[in-house]
């Protein structure tokens, strides 16, 4: 029989799995629960979602919602990667209606005519981009961050009708926070060898802490987290995923890794890893706080949209797969995504120095090549076996 | 089914480009060489992308190699196979900005070469190709506006030499144009991010001052930017002129004429040419002769120029009468506010133009400009040039074709190519949607006769 334990730990996961493959529900029930109050869309990959939450607004991450691109065809590019083409699919096909308005913070260009769309097809919503400066090394870096988060704080004001007090800044970042803790600490546990979640169950849990309030996603989440037992890693080979920086890779991509014979150890992806390294300092003043957040984001897991000299994904990397005992790399890039195509020549260079062996991988936003896939996979399997010791 | 048309050799070329973009060519192949030869004449050479910061390197003693340009000059030549193929050799995917691909693979052939000597010549073993002939960079200044492919292009070729080379990158504030305020050349938007950049330009100074042991010589910079203003000026009078009817030089004239006023020295010689440029255009309104033989349709340019295709395109569009009069990257790029400089402390100026290249703007502010050249010129259509791996020419163009149709009842086409990659160029979907579209125009006015 269950214990109750696992009951909650199960419908937890349930309700969290549920937010993370149909916010539309989510946002639905938060609105009947929150009447009056706005929420809003936030792009990634470096909007602090702390500042809308503090004003009393829902920030919902938008997500790629894996719909196939239909009339947002006429809007953008064929070429387009796939996650801004869906954006402009949301906006022609009304589905961006979820939100009450858009805020950007990143430089992506694709990312930028995504949005423009969206400012032109949904004039009822107030769309703003602040854009926090990327080029980390400029001598005014630290002041126009500073700049920026302030100005971002007084949109957001006028945008929810509400001042937001110091301490109100505050609790968000704590509830924030303690949410990324959580997630992080069962990130470190997976990277130090404990399998008992899977890479879709933890994709889950991270998209949902995209869309959810935090404490709400905390609460479940400490049911989830309650309710399992570590399980130690086997000798399938251990697989670090690098890529997808601002939208989920398909499920379906994840589960043929485990089949092939490998487990994923650890990951970089914006579904993982990348969304919640960083935390915010609750030692410092709020807003300064935000500023050293947002500077500080690359140096926890590198950007390539993001321009640092000192900081280097490659290295990350190494030392990412050093720490989790990672075999082989899976690179997952969004066919047309440029950050990631002019990073992956330094990432591949410095995988073969190393040699780790690794597999590139174009995911489309529709149809991916799913057999061919796991072959290339069995191939990246098989080959690493090989360079295991004989003896261990 | 689509009707592949062939263009066959013998039809005769019905399209009359101005005769003084050769003396265009010829400077700016002079320039080239000296860029090839300046590490012999002790010169340090800066490379860069984005706005013209020339003036500055002029100043500043430097030489300099524009990114882009080279680029362009490659492909324009057909000689940026060797380039792409060390870049696809080195992992860049084939679907990368093909500019930054081609200048990639310049980096990497530049570092393969200098294992040969020490010349700071690349590629000994290669002279012929002019992509293994780029020195060398002692300094890389990044100065894109709008697109992020350009910045993150220099850090990585930063990377490719091995975090050896000094490099500064100037910030752009996107111009959103969200403001109630904002405009073109107004709101706060506008005046805010002009501060900034020029603050950046004065930090450029004092680093390559202190980097290169030069002192920077403002007077230089005042003169230069004096040339450059007046070189400015005739260009527009002289994109002025060619709204008369029928229009005496196109689109593809100022094409030529992109690369003196990009990143050639501000000097005497600049200014005459664009006054050459101008009377030409002068004399041929006075005698009557047109940039088209018979021009019947009138038409706008959206998007990078296929460099590969100059010539082909501009005999193309001839062909059918077509003359493509203005677009995007040509009035609305490259000095063309000249009135901004001024040339006793022109860093705002500079500044301003840097914010102001055509891939910084918002749709709204592009939407603007679009619909003011496209009635200006009165044109019948828009053709977009979906250039393939630019994602910042492209990401508004749906919303722009939408915006003609909408507000001036003109129609548009959309065709695929490069500005570096012949690859990506249909001639097939070129040829029968300008085909269509002309079929419809003329259907169009033969209703309204
Ligand atoms: S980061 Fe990559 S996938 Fe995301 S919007 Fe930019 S180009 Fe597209
Ligand atoms: S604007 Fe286009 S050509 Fe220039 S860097 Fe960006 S993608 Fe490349």
């Amino acid at each position: 029989m269950e214990s109750s334990d696992e009951t909650n730990g199960a419908a937890a996961l349930d309700t969290l799995r549920t937010a993370a493959r149909d916010p539309r529900g989510y946002v639905g029930r938060w609105r009947a629960e929150h009447p009056g109050r706005k929420v809003l869309g936030v792009l990634p990959m470096n909007f602090p979602r702390e500042l809308a939450h503090a004003a009393g607004v829902l920030p919902v991450i938008v997500a790629d919602d894996q719909q196939p691109v239909t009339e947002g065809r006429a809007f953008l590019p064929e070429f387009y990667c796939g996650f801004t083409r869906n954006l402009a699919d949301q906006a022609a096909t009304g589905r961006f209606d979820l939100y009450d308005g858009l805020f950007v913070a990143d430089h992506c260009i694709q990312l930028l005519g995504a949005t423009d769309i969206v400012r032109e097809l949904e004039p009822r919503a107030p769309v703003f981009l602040g854009q926090l400066i990327s080029s980390l090394n400029d001598i005014s870096a630290g002041a126009k961050i500073a700049e920026m988060v302030a100005t971002l704080r007084t949109e957001v004001e006028s945008f929810a009708g509400r001042t937001i007090t110091d301490d109100a800044l505050r609790a968000s970042i704590r509830s924030f926070n303690r949410d990324r803790a959580l997630m992080r600490r069962v990130f470190d546990a997976r990277a130090a060898g404990d399998t008992c979640f899977s890479p879709v169950e933890l994709q889950d849990v991270v998209a949902s802490a995209q869309a959810m309030d935090p404490d709400e996603h905390h609460r479940l989440l400490s049911a989830v987290v309650a309710a399992r037992e570590p399980r130690p890693r086997d000798d399938r080979i251990r697989v670090h995923l690098s890529g997808h920086l601002c939208h989920a890779p398909r499920r379906e991509l994840l589960e043929v890794i485990e089949e092939a014979g490998a487990v994923v150890v650890d990951d970089d992806l914006w579904t993982g890893r990348r969304y919640l390294q960083a935390m915010v300092d609750e030692s410092t003043p709020p807003l300064e706080a935000i500023g050293r957040w947002y500077a500080e984001r690359n140096v926890a897991v590198p950007c390539p949209t993001r321009v640092q000299h000192d900081v280097d994904w490659d290295r990350w990397l190494l030392d990412a797969a050093e720490r989790s005992g990672a075999e082989a790399v899976v690179h997952l890039m969004p066919k047309f995504c440029e950050p990631h195509m002019l990073y992956y020549p330094e990432l591949r260079r410095a995988l073969d120095t190393a040699g780790l062996p690794q597999l590139l991988v174009e995911t489309e936003h529709e149809g991916i090549p799913l057999e061919s896939f796991r072959t290339r996979l069995e191939a990246l399997v098989e080959r690493t076996h090989r360079n295991r010791p004989a003896y261990a | 089914m689509t009707v592949t048309m062939p263009t066959t050799t013998t039809t005769p070329d019905r399209s009359r480009r101005l005769a003084v973009t050769r003396e265009g060519g010829r400077m700016i192949a002079e320039y080239w060489d000296e860029l090839f030869t300046a590490r012999e004449r002790g010169k340090q050479i800066v490379w860069y992308n984005g706005g013209a910061l020339n003036p500055i390197f002029q100043a500043a003693g430097l030489a300099w190699c524009h990114g882009e340009a080279f680029a362009a000059r490659l492909a324009a030549q057909q000689l940026e196979g060797p380039a792409q193929l060390a870049g696809a050799e080195y992992g860049y995917n084939a679907e990368l900005c093909s500019y930054s691909r081609t200048h990639l693979g310049c980096a990497v052939l530049t570092l393969q070469g200098d294992e040969g000597g020490s010349t700071g010549v690349v590629g000994m073993h290669d002279q012929a190709e002019l992509a293994s002939r780029l020195p060398r960079p002692d300094f890389f200044v990044n100065n894109y506006a709008g697109c992020s492919t350009g910045q993150q292009w220099d850090e990585i070729s930063y990377r490719v030499f091995d975090k050896e080379v000094p490099i500064f990158n100037i910030s752009h504030p996107f111009l959103w144009g969200n403001k109630p305020d904002a405009g073109y050349l107004a709101g706060e938007e506008w005046e805010s991010a002009s501060r900034y950049v020029r603050d950046q330009l004065v930090d450029l100074i004092a680093w390559l001052e202190e980097r290169s042991g030069n002192r920077f010589d403002w007077d230089l910079l005042r003169e230069s930017m004096t040339y450059i203003k007046r070189a400015a000026e005739l260009r527009r009078e002289g994109l002025e002129l060619c709204k008369a009817k029928p229009a005496p030089a196109t689109f593809w004239d100022w094409i030529s004429c992109v690369a003196p006023i990009n990143f050639l020295p501000g000097d005497q010689r600049l200014v005459d040419y664009f006054q050459a440029v101008k009377d030409e255009i002068q004399d041929r309104i006075d005698r009557g002769i047109s940039g088209v033989e018979n021009e019947r349709y009138r038409m706008y340019f959206d998007g990078i120029m296929n460099w590969n295709k100059l010539g082909f395109l501009s005999r193309k569009f001839a062909e059918h009468g077509v003359a493509v009069l203005a677009g995007r990257y040509i009035q609305n790029a490259f000095w063309q506010e000249p009135q901004l400089i001024d040339t006793d402390d022109p860093l705002l100026g500079m500044a301003q133009h840097y914010l102001l290249c055509p891939t910084n703007h918002g749709t709204k502010t592009l939407d603007y400009l679009t619909l003011r050249d496209c009635a200006e010129y009165d044109v019948d259509g828009i053709v977009f040039h979906s250039t393939r791996t630019c994602r910042a020419f492209t990401g508004p163009q749906r919303l722009l074709a939408r915006s003609a149709q909408n507000n001036l009842g003109i129609p548009s086409i959309f065709f695929e190519g490069d500005v570096a990659d012949a690859s990506f160029y249909k001639e097939e979907i070129l040829e029968s949607r300008l085909t269509a579209m002309l079929e419809a125009i003329d259907v169009k006015r033969a209703q309204a006769s």
